[in-house]
């Protein structure tokens, strides 16, 4: 039972967010499948991935949606963004217009969702070292100044693929050890599940969001 | 719960419902509406409650399908047109429209996945039907039986 697929404590809630075409979907492709997905269409609206992980020995099970970065679908991608726990925002480090856009994204994800969601910036296409067109420096110095957390990443190669969607889910997880983090408040992001976690009935044991409404 | 049932099952809240039907009613005053303005509307009317409305919808989206020019658009209203029609149980026709996608694409995910989950939710929802006309039969039979039986006492 205890290594059973299906055993976990938590579930965290993120959204993937950020231009069409900066590789989203193949971000969650790498994460949940450990394969790069060669020429995948767009997304129609929104889709998501699950992954169970461990953090500080507890499972955690991974909601992740994907968002369609079209335009045309801002109202669709928008209407996720509550109860998320996590938003990996994500630039193409080939494409500076990919990089300018930014701003417009955060503004939404610091409305769209609650003070404690963790923001987390991807600089992906890492292995396109040769046509970069935004540095380093600039976009550690953007996330600092903005609170975010950041790293480069390749879904070609999965560098550092891991790490953003771990980190993210660490910082989660410290936020609810500090109590800074209140799995009661509504669209937290986060779904306790204490009949499964050994601390279980020390955090958020009266909620009544317990429950896994998705089995999947 | 998987992921498509949980997008098709999604429900409109009552403020999206009436902040993007608000403009686009204000956008029909105009004499102009944005692919967008239809589009967002649409959107939340196939995820309404009343069935009405999710026909609304899908009469918005055949129009927004039939006046688009680009390939990539066309495909978003068809997996979208098959998501409200599943939702008022034209599954014949949401099926239409998710193989439409799928012969140009061959090898898109979501569409595949759409497509399975109607093709299941269809024979669900055929095999329930069968079993109600079944017993709708035996009903009927019943109350002949009945008839007959008052009949003979008198």
């Amino acid at each position: 039972m205890a290594a059973g697929p299906y055993n976990y404590s938590y579930i965290f809630k993120y959204i993937i967010i950020g231009d069409m075409g900066v590789g989203k979907s193949c971000l969650l492709h790498q994460f949940t499948e450990k394969k790069f997905m060669a020429d995948c269409p767009h997304t129609i609206g929104v889709e998501f991935g699950t992954r169970i992980i461990e953090v500080a020995g507890q499972k955690i099970k991974l909601q992740i949606w994907d968002t369609a970065g079209q335009e045309r679908f801002r109202a669709v991608t928008r209407s996720y963004y509550r109860g998320a726990a996590g938003a990996l925002m994500v630039y193409d480090i080939t494409r500076r217009t990919t990089y300018n856009h930014l701003s417009s994204w955060l503004t939404d994800a610091r409305n769209l969702t609650n003070p404690n969601t963790v923001i987390f910036l991807i600089g992906n296409k890492s292995d396109l070292d040769a046509q970069r067109d935004v540095t380093y420096d600039e976009a550690k110095q953007f996330a600092e100044e903005n609170g975010l957390m950041f790293l480069e990443c390749s879904a070609k190669t999965g560098e550092n693929v891991e790490d953003a969607f771990l980190d993210t889910a660490k910082k989660i997880y410290k936020n609810i050890q500090d109590g800074s983090l209140d799995l009661n408040a509504a669209e937290s992001g986060v779904q306790h599940k204490p009949s499964n976690g050994p601390r279980g009935a020390n955090l958020g044991g009266e909620s009544s969001g317990n429950k896994d409404p998705c089995s999947c | 719960m998987n992921m498509m049932e949980s997008i098709v099952e999604d429900r409109v809240s009552p403020e999206d419902l009436r902040k993007f039907e608000a403009k686009y009613l204000s956008a029909l005053k105009n004499g102009f509406v944005p692919p967008t303005t239809q589009f967002d509307y649409s959107w939340c009317l196939i995820r309404s409650e009343s069935m009405s409305r999710v026909r609304e919808g899908v009469k918005l989206l055949e129009d927004l399908y039939k006046k688009s020019g680009e390939n990539d658009e066309k495909r978003d209203y068809l997996f979208y047109l098959a998501i409200g029609n599943t939702r008022i149980g034209e599954y014949n026709k949401a099926l239409n429209y998710t193989e439409a996608i799928l012969k140009v694409e061959p090898k898109n995910s979501q569409s595949h996945q759409l497509h399975e989950y109607i093709t299941k939710r269809r024979n669900k929802e055929g095999l329930i039907g069968a079993a109600v006309a079944g017993g709708a039969a035996v009903a009927v039979l019943g109350g002949l039986i009945g008839l007959g039986m008052r009949m003979c006492i008198l």
